[in-house]
């Protein structure tokens, strides 16, 4: 993926942001005592997300009238799939803000959240070709996961009442930990793999695109929670671009298997 | 064609095309005329299927480069536009394939870099060009014609420099243009093969070479000097054959080349020393008594004259010494080459490019022949060949005008391809060595060369001294170009033809290698203004007819097809087994000749046999017995190499934008220990260097080359200034005047040193 | 087993002389940038003399194609005849997922049509009784086409040095692999 596929990667931070967002919401909401928060902005939030995401995807199509063509292929595409996923995804989250009155129906609140966890899996797939072999394992699936819960928390932050915040805090929280240590563990993973992977994994380490996400998406941001004990309005932002960021490195570092062909794999 | 969707072709060819364009302009002009065709075809038909013979005009091309396997073409046209070619398949030696440079021919008529009117250029070498008329510009070539025959009471101001550019026969019809306006000068020989032509005229009495076909039934091949795995694609086929039956193949090169790769042994000679290594053969199979005694007697002549030197003056220690080859080496080929029945070797022409490659030649032909292998099947020492080049000529032998005066005791061949049978006259053309064009241009004189005519050559990125030509080329009045494309030559130019591509024009072809006769048919209009070199000769008559009358003899009107047609006559439909040249429309033809030249044993020396020792050679200023010659002194660190590349013939196809996608620039090559002496690592760009000029350019390392060579490739790139003549001298080789008109030179005699950048 | 054609790629034989790939543009016209074969020089580490020995590749066609699966809007389909594995390029809405997922870099973005692209086997020069361009043009019949399911070759290998293994995708494609000469180097 040698181009930064710019389309792609607003596509998949934003959609990924909407699932943390929707899921988080109906957590705070249903399984937790206390007021909701400001459900009906943050599911507006969501579909603006999702509708940014849906029209920045066409640019990356060569031909952008054809993208409802591609649901033909369910049965064994998973860009179809995934495409089918975040439609279903949208409408439902459209039909859950058209429809709150101070909550979402709790039903609607977690099917919306259930079909947005399944089409991040299915871009999960989409993104985890053989074609990369550092990427042709479960890895993409737990970036975008990572995605959903950094990025998505730090917007749910936005619309959570002040009894709510230590729990929006320690999701957030728990989840750049957690983030910090998969990408600073991954690519020197990737470098005990074959030639490919080894060059991808190299790639990410001399890349200042690697260690920018690193700092700006995870470090900074934990301190910030750290130090203040709750989340400044500033950190969801830094949070965001640090993904942002972070996605670019992972179209444009990573190495195709055909790039080493005649070498040693 | 309604008149819309003609305008829209005209529109869609009439400039530089992309795929796209290439697509929508056969859509456009396929719709009605496909309408036909396509209402026969089932309705079942997936979508994009294809009927190949029976939806475009198949039209029979020849490639007509300076190459061993010039291929027989099948050119695909459809509404005008040529759409793919194939090799042809009636020629079981191309069959049914190109090569790499071939397949790219599809591209140059459309390509968008073309030369595509006659152009002018204000101050040679601005780039200041500007389009012209052809009227325009005949009318300027013919008035300084005129001009400076009056000046000078004669045409040999105007200098002629043609070589191998397009040895279509017709285009022989530059030398008829020379012709027909007077004596004028010629810049004659080749850069190619003299040396070795001279050594086997010595030897044999011509050069002729077993049919390549004819190589499946050696037992044991030795390719001395040659690389056919890049130069001769379509022999390899045969090599392999004969391993497949057992047949052991030696290579003999300084470089590890692909051919090399492709080899039971590789031996890595020292550069020039190939002689030595020969002899050292020679003189081990003459020990062991292995030479075909019954041979030699019967058909030779010198041969212990030969042996006496061979023991007097060669031993294999020695021959190891001078070679690098090592002594066990040496007799085990030696042995095995002798016993081995029949042996061939083919003799590659780079090989000869030194100051002692005709006594190397000669020694090599010494050690083919006394061990009985010439003139059998599977045999031969292989070099090249002029036995299917029996043509008319027609385009050549043109009249002088009345009264034109030219050069007197001028005599002698004027190159290689010399057909002209010019008639005993009082004047001859004045003629110049093409090898040292730079130091001819700058020295002629009474008259100087005032007017340069340029075609089927690129001067600036194949002839020698590059710094000194573009002195020289500061010197004449008017230089005029014929060309497709604006090369380095152009550039230094002062007016440039556009001329036709081998679809756009008829003619005929035959190689020097294998036995096969092909007819170039044209299948396309020419693009944008393109002439024919037949057609640019007319047009030049025409105008100097116009200005004075009766100053030019060329004809005044051309017809290519009818001018391809009188280059036939009976001794070529017989040695083809055709009853006309139409029957080569249905496929190419092969030569009904004995595979194995010298098959009769009729020699053409003067002695009528194999001439161990030739007092003609002697005569003319050589050894009589093929002895050993030193080579040339170094002059630099590194021998210096510039072989050719697989993606070009000399400067040809390297520009077109297809071939870029597979060879995008020049890099030259180092032995990693000469690298790390001189702190160069892989990748580095580095500047190559001697006593000529400089080349900067990026080195690659590796062991293919050895530890004491430099190499790089002959190349012309389209977006690059890198040319290997800014370090080759031109420096003669020892041979090539006898049948060539001049000695070849020593393109491969050249060292350098390599600095980083 | 069902008629799968495969390419058969004899390294022993191949010159490197990317005949084939130019044969391929000759009949396509592939737009600048855009290859369907390309020519793959084996690096010293396989064949320890550089630029000397190649695998020359296109698409595989193979048995389980990734392009083929990955396609949302199914411009892929596989020939039942012989295996052949097309691309309907008017299909195609230029998502690029066959080109991100194939891990022989078979299938290549048109920059000027904005549609993937590929080899196509020649299918309409196969239906024709024709063979490929790329295989009527090898000088050495170093590549040729087979049917894997009468494919016996004791030396042919499926995944050589040099080649990414991919057995799920399982490509049709074989090789022999090159060999080396006798070398006799001289002393410096």
């Amino acid at each position: 993926m040698s181009q930064m596929e710019m389309p792609l990667v607003i596509f998949t931070v934003l959609s990924q942001t909407a699932v943390g967002l929707v899921a988080i919401s109906a957590i705070r909401q249903h399984a937790a005592d206390g007021p909701a928060g400001s459900v009906r902005p943050e599911w507006m939030t969501a579909v603006l997300l999702l509708i940014a995401g849906l029209v920045a995807s066409l640019f990356h199509l060569g031909h952008p009238l054809g993208a409802p063509m591609a649901i033909k292929h369910l049965g064994n595409a998973w860009l179809s799939r995934e495409a089918l996923g975040i439609g279903v995804f949208t409408a439902l989250v459209i039909v859950g803000f058209l429809s709150a009155r101070g909550r979402v129906n709790a039903g609607l609140s977690f099917a919306a959240a259930a079909v947005g966890l399944i089409a991040l899996f299915f871009t999960g797939m989409t993104y985890s070709p053989p074609g990369f072999p550092a990427l042709n394992n479960v890895m993409p699936f737990v970036f975008f996961l990572l995605t959903a819960a950094m990025v998505g928390a730090g917007f749910a932050s936005y619309f959570t009442p002040a009894e709510k915040m230590p729990m929006i805090t320690r999701i957030l929280a728990v989840s750049l930990i957690v983030g910090l240590v998969v990408y600073l563990v991954v690519p020197f993973l990737w470098l005990s793999g074959g030639t490919v992977m080894r060059q991808t994994g190299l790639n990410y380490i001399f890349s200042p695109l690697y260690w920018a996400r690193i700092v700006v998406g995870l470090v900074v941001p934990l301190i910030a929670i750290w130090r203040m004990r709750t989340v400044p309005a500033w950190v969801p932002v830094l949070v965001l671009a640090g993904e942002l960021i972070g996605r670019i490195a992972f179209f444009s570092l990573a190495v195709h298997a055909s790039a080493n062909m005649g070498g040693i794999y | 064609m309604d008149k819309r969707d003609a305008e829209s072709v005209k529109q869609a060819i009439g400039c530089p095309m992309s795929r796209r364009k290439f697509l929508r302009c056969l859509a456009a002009a396929g719709a009605l005329a496909a309408m036909p065709g396509g209402l026969l075809r089932s309705f079942d038909a997936k979508a994009g299927k294809i009927i190949y013979e029976g939806d475009y005009e198949i039209y029979r091309n020849a490639c007509p480069r300076n190459c061993y396997d010039t291929c027989s073409i099948k050119s695909y046209v459809k509404d005008g536009v040529l759409q793919f070619i194939e090799g042809a398949k009636e020629s079981t030696f191309t069959d049914g394939g190109l090569c790499v440079k071939g397949y790219a021919y599809t591209r140059r008529p459309y390509s968008p870099d073309r030369i595509k009117y006659p152009m002018i250029q204000d101050g040679r070498g601005s780039g200041n060009w500007r389009r012209i008329s052809w009227d325009e510009a005949m009318d300027m070539i013919a008035k300084k014609l005129v001009e400076i025959n009056d000046k000078d009471d004669s045409m040999l101001g105007l200098g002629l420099t043609k070589y191998s550019g397009n040895f279509g026969i017709t285009n022989y019809a530059v030398e008829g243009m020379m012709t027909s306006l007077g004596y004028t000068t010629r810049l004659v020989g080749t850069p190619c093969w003299p040396a070795g032509i001279d050594a086997q005229n010595y030897d044999l009495g011509d050069m002729w070479c077993n049919d390549p076909e004819d190589m499946v039934n050696s037992r044991y091949i030795i390719l001395w000097g040659a690389n056919p795995a890049w130069n001769s694609v379509h022999t390899m086929k045969y090599i392999y054959a004969a391993q497949d039956r057992g047949a052991k193949v030696v290579c003999i090169d300084p470089v590890f080349t692909q051919t090399a790769a492709k080899a039971d042994v590789y031996w890595q000679v020292d550069t020039s020393m190939d002689g030595a290594l020969a002899l050292g053969m020679a003189r081990h199979i003459l020990d062991k008594g292995l030479f075909d005694k019954a041979w030699v007697e019967e058909n030779s002549v010198g041969f212990n004259e030969f042996a006496d030197y061979l023991r007097n003056e060669i031993t294999v220690q020695w021959a190891s010494e001078k070679s690098g080859i090592p002594q066990q080496q040496i007799v085990e080929v030696a042995e095995e080459f002798a016993a081995a029945k029949p042996a061939t070797i083919w003799i590659g022409y780079g090989l000869q490019r030194h100051v002692n490659g005709g006594a190397t030649v000669r020694s090599i032909d010494a050690l083919a022949a006394m061990t009985g292998n010439v003139g059998k099947t599977g045999g031969g020492a292989r070099y090249g060949h002029m036995r299917t080049w029996g043509f008319n000529y027609h385009a050549l032998l043109q009249k002088r005008p009345e009264g034109a005066k030219g050069f007197l005791g001028g005599k002698g061949p004027k190159g290689d391809f010399d057909f002209s049978g010019d008639e005993e006259a009082e004047y001859t053309d004045r003629a110049l060595n093409i090898n040292k064009t730079a130091e001819m241009l700058l020295t002629a004189d009474d008259p100087p060369i005032r007017v340069l005519w340029i075609s089927c050559k690129n001067v600036l990125s194949q002839d020698f001294d590059r710094p000194r030509m573009l002195e020289a080329f500061k010197k004449p009045e008017l230089i005029v170009s014929v060309e497709q494309f604006f090369t380095q030559t152009v550039e230094l130019s002062d007016i440039v033809l556009p001329v036709t591509t081998l679809f756009e024009e008829s003619t005929i072809n035959a190689s020097y290698w294998h036995y096969w006769l092909s007819v170039n048919e044209q299948g396309i209009k020419p693009m944008y203004e393109a002439k024919s070199n037949t057609e640019i000769a007319a047009a030049l008559s025409a105008r100097m007819n116009k200005l004075k009358p009766g100053s030019c003899t060329f004809p005044t009107e051309v017809d290519t097809r009818q001018w391809m047609i009188k280059e036939f006559n009976q001794d070529i439909y017989d040695l083809f087994g055709i009853d006309s040249w139409q029957d080569l429309k249905k496929g190419p033809a092969k030569a009904k000749m004995h595979p194995a030249s010298w098959h009769d044993l009729e020699f053409g020396t003067p002695s009528k046999k194999y001439e161990f020792r030739s007092d003609l050679c002697a005569q003319h200023g050589h050894q009589a017995l093929p002895k050993f010659k030193a080579a040339r002194k170094p002059y630099d660190k590194l021998r210096l190499l510039t072989p050719h590349t697989k993606f070009g013939i000399h400067s040809q196809f390297i520009n077109i934008d297809w071939m870029e996608e597979f060879n995008k620039k020049p890099y030259c090559y180092l032995h990693p220990t000469a690298a790390s002496e001189r702190g160069i690592t892989d990748g580095d760009q580095v500047r190559v260097f001697n006593k000529v000029g400089e080349v900067e350019l990026e080195v690659k390392l590796t062991q293919n080359v050895p530890a004491d060579v430099v190499m790089m490739y002959e190349a012309w790139f389209r977006n690059n200034a890198y040319n290997c003549q800014n370090v080759v001298d031109d420096t003669s080789s020892d041979m090539g005047k006898y049948k060539t008109g001049a000695p070849g030179v020593a393109i491969h005699d050249q060292f350098a040193d390599v600095e980083k950048v | 087993m069902k008629k799968q054609l495969a390419f058969y790629i004899d390294a022993k034989r191949c010159i490197g002389c990317f005949t084939c790939a130019m044969a391929c543009k000759n009949q396509y016209h592939q737009e600048s940038g855009v290859i369907w074969r390309d020519v793959y020089e084996l690096k010293e580490e396989i064949y320890p003399h550089r630029e000397r020995a190649f695998y020359s590749l296109a698409c595989n066609h193979c048995e389980n194609p990734t392009c083929l699966n990955v396609c949302p809007v199914v411009a892929y389909y596989k020939r039942e005849a012989d295996g052949v594995v097309v691309h309907e390029q008017d299909k195609c809405i230029g998502c690029g997922n066959c080109i991100r997922s194939c891990p022989y870099g078979a299938p290549r973005y048109n920059p000027v049509l904005k549609r993937a692209e590929k080899c196509s086997f020649c299918w309409q020069r196969l239906d024709d009784d024709r063979k490929p361009a790329c295989v009527l043009s090898c000088p050495t019949e170093a590549l040729q086409i087979v049917d894997l399911a009468e494919f016996d070759e004791a030396n042919a290998v499926q995944y050589p040095a040099g080649f990414p293994r991919y057995p799920s995708l399982n490509p049709s494609v074989r090789f022999r692999l090159p060999a080396m000469p006798k070398m006799i180097r001289r002393k410096l």
